[in-house]
């Protein structure tokens, strides 16, 4: 194999597979990035057996040349050194070399590398998703689908189902779900597709899967096509193949958990009172879930407070828009709030209290897409 | 009287109970007096081990922890009762409350022994005499014999107060160390077990004054800082204040019992874990205390002991949560071998008032029913104040805690 590519491609390549390779897997192969050169380009793989990542370099794109001279062939190298060296050499261009004993080298200007490889026959083939069961998204609206939930997915492996997001079709609307069982967080799209077969409810996406697919795929308008099957999930752009196992097991049933009626509703600007909360849990933060306190007060007035005796106390006022309905008291994680309102881009909240016991609601003014909700915390 | 008193430095006493459980009978029933007597766990049983007993039996060669049957080889005359841990409690708690009237800096280690501070106490008198006063108005009172030691630091009366059984007054000034103090063997030493003093004879230091003149470096060397703190406690240095609070500052609490026989059987062993979860579950409630983690003990029949524990995210402190988690613990952990004691605590505790509980999603509908019971609760206390309502005291536990867990008896000498 042999091949002479542009270095920035090859960078951007490498960290995209790097974000499924592992040093701790059960293969000793998957701790290296396997490369292949076709007529076509060249083809980066990097998979920790729960998500692979495929990465293509095109030979030529838009009339761009970005690898020239290639000899098809095929190596794994180890992603312990390959990609720093590529990063720190010298020219624009790189070229790798392998001969039949697997040995890799890599020449940059005047640096010359001598890197030992592996057979690439040895490294696992990466399951060929034969489905119809397919959607295609745009790019930016996916990202913020994956924004706005994976935060609330659970950290913990007490209920793995709770690691994951739940992906839901039903009636023409996507429903993006995660909970770690203290807050909850939803985004609804309107979904029209063509293709009648299209048929999955309840899978369930590793958190961590969609984590790293937000940070590979680009904020733009391009699509992005997404196929399901029984367990797992890929996603493909024109280079990129994301391949990511699905959790098993059922996830919990929460829409019934979700009150549907209000008894206290306030409307407020979302900036002014995310920075209240904000302050509020500087003090917070010693105390155990970084618990603050909110009061309605006469006048569309908010209290926002939180006291740790050790440390001191403090009050923050917030004048909101409306507060109807009953008077409430209630504490809860300032964390947990100011992680809801992070992902809110419209100037206005609209939150819906049923009880200082009782899960309350968060939604942007006048959508109905996104549902953030938190769990109180009980002081006793 | 301040002429009596360091103008530097503290004068501490320690007040030592004399045979405390076995004074505590003779002092409800007279006739025992002068006779040998003996506390000692149920007969029938393998803990039936004395915990006590009295001069006249300490005389014929009785010692505590030995096997029933062994004292009673030594003094067959021997009267042996069970314990009864209810009058310790109350005789415990009327000696605590007479220090306290002296001072506040009253610092409880066990049930029978405590510290004072009684460095700005001159007004009462000089310490010699506020000591005989304690001592005579304990016995006078109460019917119980007690040594006092009087000294500049905690370890000092402590050491003092043992040279002088029964009813003993024991004055142990910096100057009198190298007379009284260090020629005692190094195993008399305060804090000197039976491993460290093997470990210490090895060094060549058999005395307490050995242990003055050796090197640091060596001796931090087979104990650490220890062997430090040791050192400078032999030379009569040791700065811990006596600290009334430092009772309070458990970090966990827990039950264990042996069985009367060893076990693999499953209708012995999880009552068992019933059992002891719920002494543990009564005690958290009565300190008002709630943990998160929960460590599991179990010994086998060749003494090898293990313990294995778990922490999770809600706290813990009603006998079903304690015991279920506990038992699953236990059947992980278990290699299937006899089982001779089990054990189960509950640690890194929290005092309740201070946490807060993040309600779940997938079981606040069970937590909202005293809702409006909380609700009115809460309207009441921002009208009338903190601390209107109080959750009415668990039900006493009138069972018999073993001899480990006596600090629970000290709660409420201040009440």
């Amino acid at each position: 194999m042999r091949f002479v590519v542009q270095r920035d491609l090859l960078i951007e390549s490498i960290q995209h597979v790097m974000k499924a390779i592992s040093s701790r897997v059960t293969i000793p192969i998957l701790t290296g990035i396997k490369i292949e050169a076709s007529k076509d380009g060249i083809k980066l793989t990097g998979s920790d057996s729960d998500i692979s990542i495929e990465s293509f370099i095109p030979k030529e794109e838009d009339g761009i040349i970005n690898v020239e001279e290639i000899e098809t062939g095929s190596i794994v190298v180890q992603a312990k050194y390959f990609p720093d060296i590529i990063r720190k050499l010298p020219l624009k261009t790189v070229e790798i070399v392998t001969d039949d004993q697997f040995q890799v080298t890599i020449l940059s200007g005047g640096s010359e590398f001598h890197l030992n490889g592996q057979d690439a026959v040895e490294y696992p083939q990466l399951p060929v998703l034969h489905t119809d069961n397919s959607f295609e998204l745009k790019n930016d609206l996916l990202k913020e689908l994956i924004r706005q939930t994976v935060f609330a997915v659970s950290t913990v492996e007490t209920r793995p189902i709770l690691t994951g997001v739940n992906m839901r079709l039903e009636n023409d609307q996507l429903d993006f779900v995660a909970t770690d069982s203290h807050r909850l967080a939803s985004r609804k799209i309107p979904l029209s597709t063509e293709n009648d077969q299209l048929d999955f409810d309840n899978i369930v996406i590793p958190g961590k899967s969609l984590a790293e697919l937000n940070k590979i795929i680009d904020d733009n308008e391009e699509t992005i096509m997404i196929s399901v099957t029984e367990n797992q999930i890929l996603f493909q752009t024109k280079n990129l193949y994301f391949l990511s196992r699905l959790l098993d097991g059922n996830y919990p049933e929460t829409s019934r958990l979700i009150p549907d009626q209000s008894k206290t509703t306030v409307l407020t600007k979302t900036k002014e009172l995310l920075q209240a909360i904000d302050r509020a849990s500087l003090l917070a933060k010693e105390n155990r879930n970084n618990v603050v306190k909110l009061q309605t007060k006469a006048n569309n007035q908010l209290e926002i407070s939180s006291n740790t005796p050790e440390v001191g106390q403090v009050t923050e006022e917030v004048t909101t828009d409306t507060i109807e309905g009953e008077e409430l008291k209630i504490s809860f994680s300032a964390k947990y709030m100011i992680d809801a309102l992070k992902i809110i881009q419209e100037d206005r909240v609209k939150i819906e209290f049923t009880g200082a016991m009782r899960p309350f609601i968060i939604r942007p003014m006048d959508n109905e897409q996104i549902l953030q909700l938190i769990l109180p915390v009980r002081t006793y | 009287m301040t002429r009596w008193y360091p103008k530097n430095g503290r004068v501490i006493f320690h007040v030592d109970m004399n045979s405390f459980y076995a004074s505590v009978e003779a002092a409800y029933n007279p006739d025992l007096k002068g006779k040998p007597l003996a506390i000692a766990g149920n007969p029938e049983e393998r803990r039936g081990i004395i915990v006590t007993s009295s001069y006249e039996a300490r005389a014929k060669g009785v010692k505590t922890t030995m096997p029933l049957w062994q004292a009673k080889k030594l003094c067959p005359e021997l009267i042996v009762m069970r314990p009864n841990f209810e009058r310790y409690r109350k005789a415990s708690s009327e000696i605590f409350k007479m220090m306290a009237e002296i001072t506040p800096y009253v610092q409880p280690v066990s049930i029978d022994e405590g510290y004072l501070d009684i460095t700005d106490c001159h007004e009462q008198g000089s310490p010699l005499e506020i000591a005989e006063q304690l001592q005579a108005k304990i016995l006078n009172e109460l019917d119980l014999p007690c040594s006092i030691g009087i000294a500049p630091n905690k370890f000092l009366a402590k050491m003092a107060s043992d040279m002088k059984k029964p009813m003993g007054i024991t004055v142990l000034r910096k100057r009198d160390l190298p007379q009284k103090l260090w020629p005692l063997a190094i195993g008399e030493m305060y804090g000197v077990g039976e491993k460290t003093a093997e470990k210490l004879n090895k060094l060549d230091i058999y005395t307490i004054g050995d242990l003055v003149g050796s090197d640091l470096f060596q001796l931090k060397r087979v104990l650490g800082i220890n062997g430090e703190r040791l050192q400078n406690r032999a030379k009569g240095i040791d700065s811990s204040p006596v600290d009334p609070d430092a009772i309070y500052d458990f970090k966990s609490i827990g039950n264990s019992e042996t069985l009367r026989e060893d076990t693999t059987d499953d209708n012995v062993i999880k009552p068992l874990f019933r059992k002891l979860s719920r002494k543990v579950s009564v005690r958290l409630k009565r300190k008002k205390v709630v943990g998160q983690t929960l460590q599991v003990m179990i010994r086998y029949d060749d003494r090898k002991t293990i313990t294995r524990s778990i922490t999770q995210s809600n706290f813990l402190e009603e006998e079903d949560e304690i015991f279920s988690l506990a038992y699953d613990l236990f059947e992980k952990h278990w290699s299937g071998d006899p089982i001779r004691l089990l054990g189960v605590t509950v640690q890194s505790l929290v005092e309740k008032k201070e946490i807060s509980e993040q309600l779940d999603l997938f079981s606040y509908q069970k937590e909202t029913k005293n809702e409006k019971l909380i609700d009115v609760m809460n309207k009441l206390t921002s009208k009338y104040g903190k601390n209107i309502f109080q959750k009415s005291e668990v039900q006493e536990d009138r069972s018999q805690p073993r001899t480990s867990f006596q600090k629970d008896f000290l709660d409420d000498y201040r009440k």
